[in-house]
């Protein structure tokens, strides 16, 4: 149990997949204008993220491994993320054709998002059970949205002053972003490893 | 007899010294007096008598147009040379009644009181609307209306404001002094007339000599009179409610929907003057000061006298003039020139000469807080500002922009010197356009 | 090499199978010309059109509710694609600029009060009309200039607005922002304007604005038939056959600007070279 919960708060905050990692930089600076549209984009990916993680860790214990197919983890991944991705987009589009709107582009992106290949290589990488696998990436999924969301409502405070010319839209976001990064190392140490 | 003060709120010095202890002076007649068909909240006049016609002093000379309105009686006794537009105090031209005076300033005939014991409540409700009351504290709200809240609304307390806490202003001081009879009575008709009990008089801590006044005149009386700690605006409306009574009024309400009535001490002199006289609306007491005048005084002013015939009275303008106010320095509008007249809600004209008022500059916003600490509403002044100044008004109203009583506070409290009430008022503009389309 | 080829092609077939099951089970029903039309659209999301950007457009084109003609910046390019799209015939619009008629910035025209507030026009206006004597006069806090999507306002250092007649496309979005309606759309191919937008009577003006129309009714004089006088207010007759040219040295207040010699004075904008627009040029012969 306590080694469930290291894992989770680990994910979350510790080794936060955006902020210490440095994965999934791409819609976390594209889709953090407003925080509704981050938000949306946050809940995505925890679908996303868990279940391809899930079905990841199946395939590569019971097909890649079985035959001896190792080699084949990146392509056979990638599938399993595009095909869940493509289904996501359908669902959005059907049941909120205005998040489906707001979130445009970033969507089909996911699937080339490196933080979902990452965390389902992860979890093969550290061994871990299925359990433990489904745990790490609710954690790394939540710390994803939770960056996303923290990112967008300071962005959005930000576009209120008096931002200088040369530094508004990207420039200052991603100072922004920097300065979002430093504050999360202050959790390091709180879990080891 | 303190009572807890709101939160927020400023501490600007009074300035009252200059007409505190001046006793009310009657104003001479001008050579003309433009009379607005709109000096109160709701539906302007419609004027009932023709160009060229001669009214007395006292007699209707604009009807009201539907429930929310208030019509304009002459001040004094002449001819009406015109109906045309003429500048307002608010900026703008607008529709007026030109009246000349012929120096008689002699009555009208059939204007009769009658004991307020003597009538229903319908019949003084009648005839204070047909006496043309507004409030007189500034807002100019049509009283009748004020007192006729929906059968839903149990009221059961009146509360009277005298705490004017606008500097410089000594307008309802002096009456509560001089004419304190006036407004007790006043204040009992409106008591009776509402059936309530329980009547607060609240004045200001600044103004121990009316306190003590009004104190002694109510001893024989329900009327409750209560100190109150000075800080502005203490005399808006929904912090005299809660600085009165505990009582708060909720986001976007009324006070009659906390059960309470709050009128203007002006207001329930006049509304005796109404019942018991039979007199209509027809003159104010108003601060004419600054240091921009030579000789400040608290004048007693037909309703329609212009602005420079009022300067002329008290001996002139001093120096350079830089700002001119009707009203008061917090909340009174900034005037052009003199070329406007006073109406019914103009408390006080300021003249500022520039030693005293001078162009302030603006710097960035540093987030300091200030203003949110100052509002008394408890509202952002300073974030539903820059999304005003980004024409961002959903968040504008999301953010509560609509609860401002755009008291000023965040204006003076500002370091940066920011038009924080003009972006306030912008998005207040922008939101009430917006609900009225829909 | 054969179980690596079998193991991905079956995954990838199961993947297909429940994609297209899904497909089929949330479907959303879209035009494929939309798609096409925001293609060839300017992509500047302006709202000239009145329609919520180009998205909007396009759907409202697909709707019948919108002409082709109805994109402004698009110009006749943009017509007669989107024409092409739909099948129907492009209707090539009258293109427009949108012109500022006033010339009176701080050194020409005087103001009855000194503004101390928000640098926006619409709130300057809010306060007893604005600070400038002349009713009808531009205010010079560049609320125009910031509303346009284009980049085509600029304000002078005297605090008058000016627009550059090669970047202004006609969305008139500046014409609704603007709250002293001194913003006017005109007919592309018209070089001269009268700058002045006051009907006060001529000694009025002349108190406030050193170079207001005052009607003097000389213009009208001296090239009949390309001015209209109309509440003290000259105006050129755009659809006159006559030219407006002949009058413009004759102004004594000089508010008549014949573009074609230079934007009003403090305007940084270098004369317009006729044509224009390139792309609204007829074909040399």
């Amino acid at each position: 149990m306590t080694e469930l919960l290291i894992i989770f708060v680990g994910a979350l905050l510790v080794n936060n997949v955006v902020l210490a990692r440095f994965l999934g930089i791409c819609p976390f600076l594209g889709v953090s204008k407003k925080v509704e549209t981050a938000l949306g984009m946050g809940m995505a990916v925890i679908f996303v993220m868990t279940v391809a993680s899930v079905v990841s860790w199946y395939v590569q214990y019971f097909i890649l491994n079985r035959f001896g197919l190792e080699y084949l983890q990146t392509i056979a991944f990638i599938l399993v993320i595009a095909a869940l991705v493509q289904m996501v987009e359908m669902v959005i589009q059907k049941v909120s054709p205005v998040l489906y709107q707001s979130l445009g582009i970033f969507l089909p992106l996911i699937t080339t998002n490196c933080a979902v290949l990452g965390i389902a290589v992860l979890s093969i990488q550290k061994e871990y059970g299925f359990l433990e696998t489904v745990i790490f990436s609710l954690g790394s999924a939540g710390g994803f949205t939770l960056a996303m969301v923290l990112f967008a409502g300071l962005r959005e405070r930000v576009d209120l002053g008096p931002v200088p010319a040369s530094f508004r839209g990207t420039a200052i976001a991603l100072v922004t972003g920097g300065l979002l990064s430093l504050a999360f190392m202050g959790f390091a140490g709180l879990v080891k490893g | 007899m303190k009572s807890s003060a709101f939160s927020g709120g400023v501490h600007p010095q009074d300035f009252k010294q200059f007409t505190a202890s001046l006793a009310v002076e009657s104003c001479p007649l001008p050579e003309e007096l433009v009379l607005p068909l709109v000096m109160h909240i709701g539906a302007p006049a419609t004027p009932c008598v023709e160009v060229g016609s001669r009214v007395k002093k006292g007699q209707l000379i604009a009807a009201p147009k539907g429930f929310v309105s208030a019509g304009v009686h002459a001040s004094t006794s002449g001819e009406i040379r015109a109906i045309e537009p003429r500048m307002h105090v608010n900026g703008s031209r607008m529709q007026a009644m030109v009246l000349v005076p012929d120096g008689e300033d002699a009555w009208a005939d059939g204007l009769e009181g009658a004991g307020p014991n003597e009538l229903t409540g319908d019949d003084i409700r009648d005839r204070i609307r047909a006496a043309g009351i507004v409030g007189l504290g500034g807002a100019a709200f049509p009283t009748a209306v004020k007192l006729s809240p929906p059968e839903a609304k149990r009221i059961n307390t009146l509360i009277i404001n005298g705490v004017e806490c606008e500097p410089f202003l000594t307008a309802d001081h002096r009456l509560m002094l001089e004419e304190g009879e006036r407004v007790l009575d006043g204040i009992e008709i409106l008591r009776c007339l509402l059936g309530v009990d329980r009547a607060i008089l609240g004045i200001e801590d600044n103004k121990p000599d009316a306190i003590a006044h009004m104190d002694k005149l109510c001893r024989k009386s329900v009327v409750e009179v209560k100190a109150l700690p000075v800080r502005y605006p203490q005399g808006a409306e929904k912090q005299l409610i809660f600085a009165a009574c505990g009582r708060t009024v909720p986001s976007g309400g009324l006070p009659m929907d906390v059960g309470v009535v709050v009128q203007n001490v002006g207001t329930a002199a006049a509304v005796s003057d109404a019942i018991r006289k039979g007199r209509p609306l027809v003159e104010r007491i108003c601060t004419v000061s600054g240091p921009g005048l030579v000789r400040p005084a608290n004048l007693r002013i037909p309703i329609g006298a212009p602005l420079s015939h009022l300067v002329k009275v008290c001996g002139g303008l001093r120096g350079r003039t830089t700002k001119i106010l009707a009203g008061g320095p917090m909340m009174g509008m900034a005037q052009a020139g003199l070329e406007a007249s006073a109406t019914k809600g103009t408390s006080g004209l300021l003249i500022f000469d520039e030693t005293a008022a001078q162009l302030r500059p603006e710097g960035p916003c540093i987030r300091c807080g200030r203003c949110v600490s100052a509002c008394p509403m408890r509202i952002s002044p300073t974030t539903i500002a820059a999304y005003s100044r980004l024409d961002m008004i959903d968040a504008a109203e999301q953010n509560n922009a609509m609860d401002c009583i755009e008291c000023g506070c965040c204006s003076y409290i500002c370091p940066a010197g920011l038009p924080l009430v003009q972006s306030l008022r912008y998005a207040r503009g922008a939101i009430a356009a917006r609900r009225r389309r829909v | 090499m054969l179980s690596a080829i079998l193991t991905l092609g079956l995954m990838g077939l199961l993947a297909a199978v429940a994609l297209g099951l899904a497909a089929r089970k949330f479907a959303v029903e879209t035009d494929p010309r939309e798609l096409a039309l925001v293609e060839v659209m300017p992509g500047a999301n302006c709202g000239a059109c009145g329609y919520p950007g180009c998205g909007g457009f396009a759907k409202a084109l697909l709707e019948g509710k919108a002409m082709a003609s109805d994109c402004s910046p698009g110009g006749k390019e943009v017509a007669e694609r989107v024409a092409h799209i739909l099948g129907v015939e492009a209707v090539a619009p009258e293109p427009e600029v949108a012109v500022v008629l006033c010339q009176g910035d701080n050194q020409k025209a005087r103001v009855k009060y000194l503004y101390q507030g928000l640098r926006d026009c619409v709130a300057a206006q809010a306060l007893a009309q604005g600070p400038k004597e002349c009713p009808g006069g531009c205010l010079g806090l560049g609320t125009c200039a910031r509303v346009c999507p284009f980049g085509a306002i600029e304000m002078t250092a005297e605090g008058l607005a000016v627009i550059s007649r090669r970047k202004c496309t006609g969305c008139r979005k500046c014409v609704g922002a603007c709250p002293r309606k001194v913003i006017a759309m005109t007919p592309l191919h018209a070089e001269v304007h009268v700058l002045c937008n006051s009907h006060d009577k001529g000694a009025a003006v002349r108190k406030y604005c050193d170079i207001g129309c005052i009607a003097c009714h000389i213009c009208a004089k001296t090239s009949p038939g390309a001015y209209r006088i109309d509440n003290f207010l000259a105006r050129v007759d755009y659809e006159a056959r006559q030219s407006p040219l002949e009058a413009v040295p004759k102004c004594p207040t000089r508010c008549i600007r014949d573009f074609t010699q230079g934007y009003p004075e403090g305007s940084r904008f270098a004369p317009p070279v006729v044509p224009l627009h390139a792309k609204d040029a007829a074909p040399s012969p």
